[in-house]
């Protein structure tokens, strides 16, 4: 425009907000939560419970750590709970074969990491959408399992792979351990190095970090080869738990994760949110699974009332900020 | 006049957040006339179209109809009293047929269902009625330009239009093409329709226009008859923008070659373009909208991919570019749209501007916070970036404090060439004089500066040289001693110089 300019627009900036209106809405539901369950049963409060939790929302941790890395890029996949089929799947039979508790690890890693640099190849050398990409792979990896299998669970009760899944370090149960360090990790990446900015920055702006000299189709890659590398560690330590891989065992896992990222105030949009609000999203879902639990409502009712609460807990957070009530 | 016009607007103002795009401008339109309407870019043109057409609601002024004051508060309103509008981007879906384009929104409908057979006959007796043979079962997808822009007319025809309002129409046909849209409008004005014309070219005024209306910076120029103005009195009338506020620049000797671009041509919008840039200079790229200059500064920079051509970087060619690898080399682009291109609007000052040196700054891929602050503080202070914090997200900041984030970053990189597409661009007078001073220091310090502006007085008064686009081709060279607004107007649209 070259008119003739008659003001500046110059806009303030907003005024600095109470300490709480900066926690998440999520934060406040995960409390409600709490206190409803912790008044409705008298055991839900006690160490052994928390430790529970903890336990049971750790592999669904890791996945939402991988979850959103990729929601960042403005991506989605929706491999991942194939993904975590097929690397305990092989993991296990790396074991059967004689392989040792470290190697097969790395196998079933490096499976999923091989689902993921597939996945990431697709999106950014074939310029396939991850919705599609991820759908072929989800397919691909599942089918494999099964074949794999032969459909039916395969066993290995190798103590040290027992140990991954069962054992504790202290009074921590190991899970909880690989989950905690998976976060720290995932956040080190994601907010202190060079990998971490150009994941953001690809979410926030594609086209502008591209002109801006960002590699965006090689981090990309990379990023979708994390996340695959993280749900196959998911996978490893599921089967570890169970002693087992399973050739279903991670059906829907992913959209576990996905909500819990969803949760947790990252959006599909310009990949907006946090890493530390994806931990919430998962002790919302840990926490209500468990309370269900505790209270005694049966497996059969708990789907249907988690995604009750994940619909009433994102209406709240929309609600919330279109009254401006928080950012 | 002896005729009641069909179309009468006074005194139309038009504003937006810091623009004033159009003041008190006069139009009127009478049956079977084409009036063309003419201006630069950035002149008002496609703001009065907008209004006329009920898209934008002026601010101040008066719009009547055959005689009677009208309030078009919206497209749909000012369709209802006649008013068509084809603008350069068609709005047909592509996979409907013809006809179903034609009638879109307003299906005809016979028992409750849509009544085809009458769709059909009437898109035909349209479509006759402009002299084309187009049937009316084909997709739109299948059809040329020129045909879906006939689409286009008989659509606003559908609905009664007695006046119709085109936007730039031969900016994407061929020579026939033109012929055949000219006898269509020859059609329409025997039917007493009244059409605006918006134009770059400037030799269809006479080919077409029954009389001309020249805009300037929003304000009305002055309208002429067809026959009695020639194309060099139009030109004048266009150019004259005062020069204001510019930065003084300082010359110094050229320095070695920075960049040399041989032979670059990528389909229609680049056909085979050299140029060469220095260290210790700005060159001005000047042209249209649509001339090319952005698509070369993205083919140079490896945005785009170009098919033939060489650029050679500080005297290396450079193979299999990307901006990836020009970034490497030293060079950084300054888009022309900050808010899609240039930066991520919700990441903060912070992040916008190491984000092209991550490798230089942390070339051992950790950050290090508190080096990204002394780094990020600096540029802040150099640049004199008004913000309250370097955590503040850019979609916070104004528009010259943005753009100022923008050359933040490509200070940040040590970059050597920098493009700046459109540096200025609805930026305030203040921050604009700002960004030229920065421009002429770093030139002082040595950087090359290719500048594509469609500002004229900032092509004139900032470059050392002038390289003026048109349709995929650089027409001319011009030295800053003999530049003038004129030269380059003249040169940008087609029109042959005598000196």
């Amino acid at each position: 425009m070259s008119a003739t300019v008659i003001g500046q627009d110059i806009r303030g900036g907003k005024k600095p907000q109470a300490s709480w209106k900066k926690m998440p809405p999520v934060a406040w539901v995960v409390l409600a939560m709490m206190i409803f369950f912790g008044v409705a049963a008298p055991g839900f409060f006690s160490a052994g419970n928390f430790l529970n939790i903890t336990l049971q929302g750790s592999v669904l941790l890791i996945m939402a750590v991988a979850a959103t890395l990729v929601i960042l890029t403005e991506g989605i996949d929706l491999s991942l709970g194939s993904v975590l089929t097929l690397a305990g799947v092989t993991g296990v039979l790396a074991l059967q074969h004689g392989l040792s508790v470290p190697a097969a690890v790395l196998v079933g890693v490096l499976t999923g990491a091989a689902c993921g640099a597939v996945t990431g190849f697709l999106i950014t050398a074939g310029k396939l959408p991850p919705f599609i990409a991820t759908l072929g792979m989800m397919g691909i990896a599942a089918g494999l399992a099964l074949v794999l299998t032969r459909q039916g669970a395969i066993y290995s009760d190798v103590p040290a792979f027992i140990f991954l899944g069962g054992g504790s370090l202290g009074i921590l149960p190991m899970p909880t351990v690989i989950a905690v360090l998976v976060f720290l990790l995932g956040w080190i990446v994601l907010y202190q190095t060079d990998f971490g900015r150009y994941i953001i920055a690809i979410g926030g702006n594609e086209a502008g970090a591209r002109l801006s000299g960002v590699n965006t189709a090689w981090w990309k890659f990379l990023t979708y080869v994390a996340a695959g590398a993280l749900a196959a560690l998911g996978g490893v330590i599921m089967a570890a738990r169970l002693r087992a891989a399973d050739p279903i065992v991670g059906n829907g896992w992913e959209f576990d994760a996905i909500a819990a990222t969803i949760l947790g105030g990252t959006s599909f949009e310009k990949g907006n949110g946090t890493l530390g609000g994806t931990v919430l999203g998962v002790l919302l879902i840990s926490v209500l699974r468990n309370g269900l639990n505790v209270i005694g409502v049966g497996a059969m009712w708990q789907p249907a009332l988690i995604g009750l609460v994940i619909i009433a807990a994102i209406i709240f957070d929309v609600l919330l900020k279109q009254r401006g009530v928080i950012q | 006049m002896a005729e009641q016009p069909l179309l009468q607007a006074t005194k139309v103002t038009k504003t937006f957040p810091g623009v004033l795009a159009l003041d008190g401008v006069d139009f009127d339109l009478s049956p079977g006339e084409v009036h063309v309407l003419l201006g630069e870019n950035g002149a008002g043109k496609s703001t009065l179209m907008k209004v006329l057409a009920g898209a934008y609601q002026p601010d101040a002024g008066a719009i009547s109809l055959n005689g009677h004051p009208v309030r078009l508060a919206s497209p749909r309103q000012a369709q209802k009293h006649g008013v068509g509008i084809i603008y350069q981007e068609f709005n047909l879906v592509p996979y409907m047929n013809v006809a179903q384009n034609i009638f879109l929104g307003r299906f005809p409908h016979r028992f409750g269902l849509l009544d085809q057979a009458r769709m059909h006959s009437e898109s035909r007796k349209l479509l006759d009625g402009l002299n084309m043979d187009i049937d009316s079962r084909a997709k739109v997808v299948s059809l040329g330009v020129a045909q879906q822009q006939m689409v286009e007319v008989a659509k606003a025809l559908s609905v009664d239009s007695r006046i119709l309002i085109m936007d730039e129409p031969t900016a994407a046909l061929t020579d026939r093409e033109i012929e055949q849209l000219f006898a269509a409008i020859h059609r329409l004005k025997q039917r007493g329709i009244g059409i605006i014309y918006i134009s770059h070219r400037l030799q269809e005024v006479h080919q077409i226009g029954d009389r001309v209306t020249v805009l300037r910076d929003g304000k009305y120029i002055g309208t002429r008859q067809v026959g009695q103005v020639t194309v060099d009195e139009l030109i004048a009338m266009m150019v004259g923008r005062t020069i204001t506020h510019m930065f003084p620049r300082d010359y110094q000797p050229r320095g070695a070659e920075a960049v040399r671009v041989e032979g670059l041509a990528s389909g229609s919008r680049l056909r085979g373009v050299s140029l060469a840039l220095h260290s210790g200079e700005i060159v001005g790229l000047a042209g249209l909208v649509g001339a090319g200059r952005t698509e070369l500064a993205r083919a140079i920079y490896g945005a785009d991919p170009y098919e033939t051509g060489r650029v050679t970087v500080f005297g290396r060619p450079v193979k299999a570019a990307s901006p990836d690898k020009m970034v490497q080399l030293g060079m950084g682009l300054l888009p022309e749209d900050r808010k899609t291109q240039g930066l991520a609007m919700i990441l903060s000052l912070s992040e916008n501007i190491v984000l092209a040196s991550l490798r230089r700054l942390f070339p051992r891929r950790f950050v290090d916070a508190g080096k990204e602050r002394e780094v990020v503080a600096e540029y802040i202070r150099d640049l004199r970036i008004a913000t309250p914090s370097p955590k503040r997200l850019v979609q916070f900041l104004s528009g010259g404090t943005q753009q100022k984030v923008v050359l933040a970053k490509w200070l940040c990189t040590h970059s050597k060439i920098f493009i700046f597409d459109e540096p200025t661009r609805g930026i305030d007078v203040g921050a604009k004089a700002e960004i030229h001073g920065f421009m002429n220091e770093l030139v002082k310090q040595g950087a090359a500066v290719l500048m594509i502006s469609s500002d004229l007085p900032e092509i004139l008064g900032m470059s050392d040289r002038i390289y003026v686009m048109r349709q995929g081709l650089i027409v001319a060279e011009v030295d800053r001693e003999q530049a003038t607004q004129e030269r380059i107007v003249a040169y940008a649209m087609g029109h042959e110089v005598e000196r």
